[in-house]
């Protein structure tokens, strides 16, 4: 038993993907504890919804998980729309899937970008993965005009149609996406050094990732067959085919790969969607004045998990109290039990794998 | 004595050019691989870019954190930097062009640049930071594992040829480099191997780790002190690379071109294939790569030398 | 037979280091997905959000830009004439608040306030930043002059 050495990982450090603070026990290079200090980009949003209207809430939503702003618009938007029942015309529903879809391709290249980056393998995947967002992220700019905190969706439908001509650069898209696939495949996937960093390390338990509450990718590779798409769908997702991905040890590389296969799943959506969007009109104006009163809870399957937005409302313009239930947060909170014994190469590891974004944790 | 000024000087001169031609084609290289631009503004292509970035470095103020262990702090770029510009001694550039052709050339290459570890590690100790301490410590023992299947793969190549002077070496290879006989490419495959792990690229990147370790050693480096870690870096990776060229690729010699041509071209594309490297592979862990030193690269490397030799010996 | 299993597993490991290298020895060849950005700009989209922007003219003086901004980035007053003309006294765009999220323009009956292309968006004072005259025709001149590629 060494001398302990207590190492402040963060807020500032290349691999604790913005300002997570970990405070780490260490013994020589092994963990013995791990605490994770939050709270460095808190904007207290939950109160900013309670003094907004339901449709100016809807820009804030973006900053909670800025690499999945379509999903959040959208779990916001149809937790309202649970609240006040609002119609929604199916064309809207068709194009909220295309585009929830789109970014969640476009988050989970980010994901293996960035878990590449954290394994050491420098910039490469991560430049490969975020040429291939790129694309999508062009188009969401083509969509709504903006490449980060898209704003698009509003309640009851869209903030306007999709130009003529998307779907046909949409496909163009999947047919390459498919191709840059394999890329991935021969690059990290079944690469030695990637698997001996991250195969049997992190392992995460079927027990233990159900006892935290872990959600979304990190809940399916440890062998949970969940996903709020299948099991308790909304919008249009029952009328799609597609396989829920799971992994069969629930460690860091089952992880990787489970997103991996998600965006495969996720291009076989927006391929079968496509084809099938109805006539209609999906803009809904902002100028509606939305009020009412009860009270909603509605999760979405978030490319980092369930996304859960709970609404009362008491008559007013705004929210009486809006809660929102983040999926990073409760996979944070697993972190500590994961990376205790481990090196610290293997704590960046792991927190690379669970793809945490800062900005919905503290919110 | 004025021949050995003169050729002191045209080594420091080459060392700087040297390096920043690699730090340019580097992030050129990256570029290329990561389909983007690279430096594009200064010169043409950002050619002039490195001179840029030296300049910012000489400008910047030499920054001295609280609590620092003050003499190896200071002193750890120059324990850096200097065994591996002295490296240049032996480095045959063509028949002619060798600062000082020592008999006892490989041996000194091979102790001169094993004392790099020093510095990376007085630099660790001095900067009191604990990650800088983190990075010291995995780089003592990373280099000093590495050294042994570099050794034990050299030594093949100095019983084939039965010199220890780096110009008999390549005067030993004039009728076909070594890496064309099949042991010495075995041990030319370790040697590239243990060589990136001797001048920490990835994938045994561990002393800097950046995803880990910040910049490990040279954390709390700034300016000057820096940039001297930097040189050292590139110019080590030359080194490695010119020794490996050669040791294994019959060094100046080649048809039509002259040897010095030669000579770079080779070291070049050694160095050309450790960037390579770099931007494709991810980094292996601390135990995973002493593992691999001790229980594969050693084993592998013992083994070739006993058969080799004993196949010499019958010959 | 575990000695096989060791040697194809050693020989599976280096495939698959070499896959890693043909991987990004193909895209050496492939062009490049940057522009060289301060000489090539990329031009933007139809709906880019930059900065806000107004056609005075066109202004009915509706106050519903100033009551759906979500970050109270604008400030409108206006006062009535003899002839009951509405005349705005004031329109003034704070840039620092504003997180353009375009629902002004989406709202506004008659498109008076917009968001322009404007994206690279300096100032050398920060007072500058915090008051924009919306009813200057030359608001952002000095940021034309500067990036005469995104003229709006």
């Amino acid at each position: 038993m060494g001398e302990e050495l207590i190492v402040n990982m963060g807020p500032q450090h290349p691999s604790t993907h913005g300002v997570l603070y970990l405070e780490l026990k260490l013994d020589g290079e092994v963990v013995l504890d791990c605490v994770p200090h939050l709270g460095y980009l808190h904007r207290s949003m939950e109160k900013i919804a309670e003094n907004r209207t339901y449709t100016q809430f809807i820009p804030f939503t973006d900053r909670l998980d800025y690499l999945a702003s379509m999903n959040n618009n959208l779990g916001y938007c149809l937790a309202v729309e649970k609240l006040l029942n609002v119609e929604v015309t199916p064309r809207a529903q068709y194009l909220r899937v295309i585009i929830a879809e789109l970014n969640r391709v476009a988050s989970h290249l980010v994901a293996i970008g960035t878990f590449a980056q954290d394994l050491g393998a420098y910039a490469t995947p991560l430049f490969y993965a975020f040429s291939d967002r790129e694309k999508i992220v062009e188009l969401f700019d083509e969509l709504c005009g903006s490449r980060l905190t898209y704003n698009y969706v509003r309640i009851g439908g869209l903030s306007g149609d999709i130009p003529p001509g998307t779907d046909k650069v949409i496909k163009d898209f999947i047919k390459y996406e498919y191709k840059q696939l394999v890329e991935y495949n021969e690059l990290l996937t079944h690469n030695v050094i990637f698997l001996a960093r991250s195969k049997n390390i992190g392992i995460l338990s079927k027990e233990l990732a159900q006892a935290y509450s872990v959600s979304g990718p990190i809940l399916r590779a440890s062998g949970v067959r969940w996903d709020l798409r299948k099991d308790e769908p909304y919008l249009v997702y029952d009328k799609f085919d597609f396989d829920v991905c799971v992994g069969t040890v629930g460690d860091s590389w089952d992880r990787f790969k489970v997103r991996l296969d998600e965006v495969t799943q996720s291009l076989r959506i927006i391929e079968q969607a496509i084809e099938a969007i109805p006539e209609g009109n999906p803009v809904s104006k902002v100028n509606r004045v939305f009020r009412g009163t009860g009270e909603s809870y509605l999760r979405t399957e978030n490319p980092r998990g369930e996304l859960g937005f709970y609404l009362v409302a008491e008559g007013g313009f705004n929210p009486y109290r809006c809660k929102i239930r983040s999926p990073s947060f409760s996979n944070l909170s697993v972190l500590p039990a994961l990376i205790k014994g481990l090196n610290i190469s293997d704590a960046v590891c792991v927190l690379g794998s669970l793809d945490i974004v800062m900005g919905e944790i503290d919110r | 004595m004025i021949r050995m000024f003169l050729s002191g000087f045209a080594c420091l001169g080459f060392i700087a050019l040297s390096a920043m031609f690699l730090i340019w084609w580097e992030r050129k290289i990256s570029a290329i691989i990561q389909n983007r631009m690279g430096p594009m503004l200064t010169g043409f292509h950002g050619t002039l870019q490195p001179i840029a970035d030296t300049i910012k470095l000489l400008l910047k103020e030499d920054i001295a954190p609280a609590g620092i262990d003050f003499l190896s702090w200071w002193l750890a770029p120059f324990f850096v930097t200097v065994p591996v510009v002295t490296a240049f001694v032996v480095i045959p550039f063509s028949s002619s062009w060798v600062p000082y052709d020592l008999n006892v050339g490989v041996l000194y290459i091979c102790s001169i640049t094993s004392i790099c570890v020093l510095g990376i590690f007085m630099a660790g100790w001095g900067s009191n930071n604990k990650y800088s301490l983190l990075g010291g410590m995995r780089s003592a023992a990373q280099i000093i594992s590495y050294e042994v299947p570099l050794l034990l793969s050299v030594l093949l190549v100095v019983m084939e040829s039965g010199t220890l002077s780096m110009q008999g070496i390549v005067h030993a290879q004039e009728h076909g480099w070594f890496v064309f006989k099949p042991h010495l490419a075995i041990a030319f495959v370790i040697y590239l191997i243990s060589s990136t792990a001797e001048v920490n690229r990835v994938p045994f990147d561990i002393p800097e780790a950046e995803s880990e370790l910040v910049a490990g050693y040279h954390t709390e480096y700034t300016g000057m002190k820096f940039a001297m870690f930097f040189v050292a870096e590139y110019t080590n990776m030359f080194i490695v690379s010119a020794t490996a060229a050669t040791l294994f690729l019959g060094g100046w010699q080649g048809p039509f071109l002259p040897g010095v041509a030669w000579f770079l071209m080779k070291s070049y594309f050694l160095v050309f294939f450790m960037m390579w490297m770099r931007w494709t592979l991810p980094r292996v862990r601390m135990d995973q790569m002493m593992s691999f030193a001790w229980k594969l690269l050693t084993p592998i490397a013992l083994l070739n030398l006993l058969i080799s030799g004993w196949f010499m010996l019958k010959v | 037979m575990a000695i096989f299993l060791y040697i194809k597993k050693f020989f599976i490991s280096v495939y698959s280091i070499f896959l890693g290298f043909r991987v990004t020895l193909k895209n050496m060849f492939k062009k490049s997905v940057t522009l060289d950005y301060p000489l090539v700009k990329q031009p933007m989209k139809e709906r880019f959000r930059g900065m806000v922007d107004l056609i005075p003219p066109d202004c009915v003086i509706c106050y519903q830009c100033i009551r759906v901004c979500p970050t109270a980035a604008l400030e409108l007053a206006h006062v009535t004439k003899e002839d009951k003309k509405k005349e705005i006294t004031k329109f003034v765009f704070n840039a620092e608040f504003c997180c353009f999220c375009g629902l002004c323009e989406e709202i506004c009956p008659t498109d008076a306030i917009y968001l322009n292309k404007m994206y690279e968006v300096v100032y050398f004072d920060h007072q500058d930043m915090l008051s924009i005259d919306l009813m200057k025709a030359d608001k952002y001149k000095f940021l034309n002059e500067k990036n005469p590629s995104c003229k709006i």
